[in-house]
């Protein structure tokens, strides 16, 4: 568990920026014409079949997704994918979203770990190719709800193999909240009342949690993307964050700092991952969490191959070995999310994981808004309006905070 | 008490300071007159620079009193003490003018700003050191530092001033000249000085009443001429001026009695071996020359006599010169002068 | 080769031009070269969709630290920490200093000072986390100061001003006591034996006399509170100071990050120069 928490420490800490975790509006999967996104990506094509192997390939990956034993011994899928295929495995670990884009760019890469926002920028820019997942025999038991999605489609072409999921819940302290919350509200307009006590993710990306609440609370808005917002949308966003920093005691992305802030009572109630939830609780912290009625926001990532790779047959290989159930039930142990293979349910070490974490609760992930890049063409579909892209997403972030 | 007005300025009784097992002074017993120039001289580490700071408060003693002005000052601080130290560095503060150097005490004692500025010139004056006020101590040459400490510690008007080797980093030339101005600023001002020093020249030049320390005691406290002419001890014999010491069989044989004797080189005469020697109030001895120096006024000759005992002699060149000084080494000598200047010495090291 | 070394022996300016050639190379490239990469970048822009570094000149980052609000409250908070950082640092180095400096045994001395550095062989992030757990709400500042009806000030910039003040407190305690180790004995009984009482002594000579080493110190406390920013994540609570900014735009917008890398780079310079007035730059 220690080497685990260290690994997701630097994920969390790589998520500060936020550029990282995935994408893309979700409940809305009719919605697949990427067309209406603002971009259409440059014209590449997918392999139609595989060759030889070619004995080595290059990955970019978060922390914890491409293990080879160095740092647990016990936890190692690479060593028996390159004993399987003969394909040598380097891994360069990126910090966020951007690191990966400006390494992919590099070329030197043949396959990445992107989530949502990467994603997306790197299917524009014709970084990444499209993927054939013909060539992917394990995509066949892939959820049906991870497949052609926003963040890993466009036009109806896969542009990668969904590797796993997760949502950001609401974790309070039962000893110190009560009744049980089962609303944002009690992070919002319900603040004041655990004033100084309350935490929430220290990124730019968390306007949408804000946005999402208003999505319910204020219909007038007319919120339908929680990543869509107009600029009234926004400035109603940025309102409800300035109000309720003043109840926030401090806002967390090291996720051992929020665990050792409700251990000691320092914060009783604020966004969390399924992950630290689990951790807190071995730990004897008396916390739990709900995914609120409203809904919630959360990550979705998917592995890419490089529209330059020099590799693609290892590539291929390994996208098919990460998703395979075994190895999907591993990582998504390791990490603590969601695996995207339905067989891996049946694979993992806790009998429970897959329930635990939801894996295969449509009806959960229905109400998951994955983390996707706010861009000027509103998301939603909307054309009427321009939306506020990203940028002033990470100016009005500071602003909030003051 | 030489030149004192009679009343003591400072009194020491039964002083010890140990550092640690190490006893620095070891029962010192002085009183030193009002307006009195009195030294404290002794080689390093014979305690006189600790006396000084017991006087001054900077140490406290292990046990005995100090009194000034017949106040018991003993558990006193430095600044509680009408007392003030020209140190053997200065002390000047390097952050200050001079003339803010000077005004300092004054200032510490709450005198106007009118009052500060006009006895720091006045002082300046008294130390020829008429318009350097504005400079920092740095820009100053060592007399000229000197000087400046002196000045400081003198414009508070103390009843007594403390002078840790203050001519020690000058050289000859300037020494001799500060000699005469201490001299002179201590009869103006009439305060009484205490002057530590290793350098017997200057005790006796400069002092009314010498102390001589060895090893943390007084080895005896007299005028210039007294410790001079009669030495109390062999040691004291020896560092004030240079004397040759008679003891055990070659007193019997030169002296004709027991006991040690001291005699001052410049007492002896050097006749020829074979000249008039047999007058009844002289002690005479014979001896080979072992070496001869040539020192201008005067030729230092070093004689082994035959009673087994080098001696010393100065011989004024009154009518000798280099020439003859370089014919002495080797020659049959007889030494002899009068017997008064054998001086008794206590057997006390 | 006889020959090469009589042109140098001829030659001091070859000399020195040998001499200096490789740690000139340095410091222009390396050290201003970055400076200078650093101010011009944050002359340029970036693409809001891809990130992407746009080479177009504009003024728009320098604008915006002036113009924004939020900028101009968070530089002066991080000057405030640094001010507040600083003071107390000599506060309490002072005593400590003086302590180990003056009082102390000469023989133990040494070792006094080995003792007040140990902190600084543990990780930054060890000891920050360390004081977290300190700090926590019933943690062991909570628990000392129940007693006297009062609580531990909890995360937030108070917390950040006394981690801050922790960590480099001993780059504070170095100078002021060698500062102290050097000022002679006579000066401090001269002052006494000229009537000063020690208060006096301590403010009129003494502090005077360690005055540039309290501002070499300063300069230390000083720049190291400028530019720390995961002391303030780990403590801060909220508290956001110009390091946050810096840090959570370089990935984003990497030419607003410099621009804003540039505020702390100009405090310095001129914090700089006005302890050079105190000549405590020449006792560094």
């Amino acid at each position: 568990m220690r080497a685990n928490r260290t690994i997701l420490t630097a994920v969390a800490l790589g998520g500060l920026l936020l550029t990282g975790a995935c994408g893309g509006s979700s409940d809305d999967t009719s919605d697949g014409a990427p067309g209406g996104r603002g971009f259409t990506p440059p014209k590449l094509s997918a392999p139609k079949s595989l060759g030889w192997t070619e004995g080595e390939v290059n990955l970019i990956a978060w922390a914890g997704y491409a293990e080879d034993g160095s740092n647990d011994p016990k936890v190692d899928w690479v060593t028996p994918f390159e004993k399987q295929t003969g394909c040598q495995v380097s891994t360069k670990v990126a910090g966020t979203s951007d690191e990966m884009v400006n390494l992919m760019k590099t070329g030197q890469y043949d396959a990445v770990s992107a989530s949502g926002d990467a994603s997306l920028r790197l299917i524009a820019s014709g970084d990444a190719a499209p993927v054939n997942t013909g060539l992917v025999p394990n995509y066949r038991d892939v959820f049906p709800g991870l497949k052609m999605q926003p963040w890993n489609s466009v036009k109806k072409v896969a542009y990668g193999i969904p590797h796993g999921r997760g949502a950001n819940l609401l974790m309070y302290r039962t000893d110190k909240v009560s009744p049980a919350p089962d609303s944002w509200k009690a992070v919002f307009d319900d603040a004041s009342r655990h004033k100084g006590r309350v935490t929430a993710y220290d990124s730019p990306i968390y306007l949408a949690d804000a946005a999402l609440y208003l999505m319910k609370t204020r219909p007038d808005l007319g919120i339908k993307d929680p990543y869509a917002l107009d600029q009234k949308q926004f400035d109603a966003s940025v309102a409800l964050l300035k109000k309720q920093n003043g109840n926030v005691g401090e806002y967390w992305s090291d996720y051992l700092k929020e665990i050792s802030a409700f251990k000691s009572g320092d914060s009783v109630i604020g966004t969390s991952w399924q992950v630290i939830v689990n951790t807190a609780q071995a730990e004897k912290a008396p916390v739990k969490a709900v995914l609120p009625k409203e809904g919630a926001t959360g990550w979705s990532d998917t592995w890419m191959v490089s529209a330059k790779a020099k590799h693609p047959n290892c590539a291929y290989k390994w996208l098919d070995w990460i998703v395979s159930p075994k190895v999907n039930a591993q990582v998504a142990e390791y990490f603590g999310e969601a695996p995207a293979n339905a067989k891996a349910c049946a694979e993992t070490a806790a009998k429970n994981h897959c329930t635990v974490f939801h894996a295969d609760d449509a009806a959960y992930w229905k109400q998951v808004h994955f983390w996707t890049t706010p861009i000027p063409q509103c998301l939603d579909g909307r054309t009427d309006v321009k939306c506020v892209p990203y940028a002033k997403w990470v100016q009005a972030w500071t602003e909030i905070k003051g | 008490m030489a030149t004192g007005n009679g009343t003591t300025a400072i009194t020491l009784r039964g002083l010890r300071k140990s550092f640690g097992d190490v006893p620095a002074v070891d029962g010192v017993e002085l009183d030193v007159a009002e307006g009195e120039f009195f030294s404290l001289l002794g080689p390093s580490g014979s305690g006189k620079t600790t006396v000084l700071r017991l006087i001054a408060g900077f140490e406290t003693p292990t046990s005995g009193t100090v009194t000034l002005a017949g106040e018991d000052v003993t558990r006193r601080a430095p600044f509680e003490r009408d007392v003030t130290t020209v140190f053997q560095d200065y002390a000047l503060f390097p952050h200050m003018t001079v003339e803010q150097n000077i005004a300092y005490g004054l200032k510490v004692r709450g005198a106007s700003r009118r009052e500060q500025a006009e006895r720091a010139r006045a002082a300046l004056a008294s130390v020829r050191l008429e318009g350097f006020g504005a400079r920092r101590p740095s820009r100053l040459s060592g007399g000229q530092r000197q000087r400046v400490a002196l000045a400081r510690a003198l414009v508070v008007r103390p009843r007594v001033l403390l002078l840790d080797e203050p001519l020690g980093a000058l050289d000859l030339k300037l020494r001799e000249q500060m000699q005469t101005e201490l001299k002179e600023l201590q009869r103006d001002a009439g305060i009484t000085f205490v002057l530590v020093t290793h350098d017997q020249a200057e005790a006796l030049a400069l002092s009314d009443r010498v102390a001589v320390l060895n090893a943390g005691r007084v080895e005896q406290v007299g005028t210039p001429g007294e410790l001079y002419e009669s030495p109390a001890s062999a040691f004291v014999a020896s560092f004030v001026g240079t004397s040759n010491t008679l003891t055990g069989r070659a007193a019997e044989l030169i002296v004709g009695k027991p006991g040690t004797f001291g005699v001052r080189p410049e007492k002896i005469r050097v006749l020829d071996a074979d000249g008039e020697h047999d007058r009844a109030d002289h002690s005479a001895v014979h001896g080979t020359v072992a070496d001869a120096v040539y020192l201008g006024d005067s030729t230092r000759v070093v004689v082994d006599t035959d009673a087994g005992v080098r001696f010393v002699v100065v011989r004024q060149n009154l009518d000798t010169t280099a020439a003859d000084a370089l014919a002495l080494p080797g020659s049959r000598v007889l030494l002899h002068w009068h017997r008064r200047h054998n001086v008794p010495l206590s057997q006390a090291t | 080769m006889t020959k090469a070394a009589g042109m140098l022996h001829r030659s001091p300016r070859l000399r020195l031009a040998l001499l200096l050639a490789a740690p000139l190379t340095w410091l222009v490239v390396a050290y201003l070269g970055s400076l200078a990469v650093l101010f011009l970048s944050g002359l340029w822009t970036t693409d809001p969709f891809t990130s992407d570094i746009v080479r177009s000149w504009t003024l728009d980052n320098f604008r915006a630290l002036v113009t924004t609000e939020v900028y101009r409250r968070v530089a002066l908070r991080s000057i405030g920490v640094a001010l507040a950082v600083t003071a107390l640092c000599v506060v309490i180095a002072f005593p400590i200093a003086f302590y180990t400096a003056r009082v102390a045994r000469p023989r133990w001395r040494p070792l006094l000072v080995v003792a007040l550095l140990t902190p600084l062989w543990a990780s930054y992030l060890v000891k920050a986390y360390a004081w977290r757990v300190m700090l926590a709400r019933g943690g062991l500042l909570d628990w000392l100061l129940t007693p006297f009806g009062l609580d531990g000030p909890g995360y937030g910039l108070t917390a950040t001003i006394l981690v801050l003040t922790y960590l480099w407190l001993p780059y504070m305690i170095l100078p002021i006591h060698a500062g102290l180790e050097r000022v002679p004995d006579s000066l401090l009984d001269a002052s006494a034996d000229l009537g000063a009482r020690t208060a006096r002594t301590l403010r009129t000579v003494l502090l005077p006399l360690v005055l540039p080493s309290v501002a070499a110190g300063s300069v230390f406390t000083f720049s190291l509170s400028l530019g720390d920013y995961i002391a303030v994540q780990i403590v801060g609570g909220k508290t956001q100071l110009i390091g946050n900014l810096v840090y959570s735009n370089i990935t984003l917008d990497l030419p607003l990050a410099a621009a804003l890398g540039t505020v702390p780079v100009v405090v310095i310079v001129l914090y700089l120069l006005a302890v050079r007035r105190t000549g405590a730059l020449s006792s560094l």
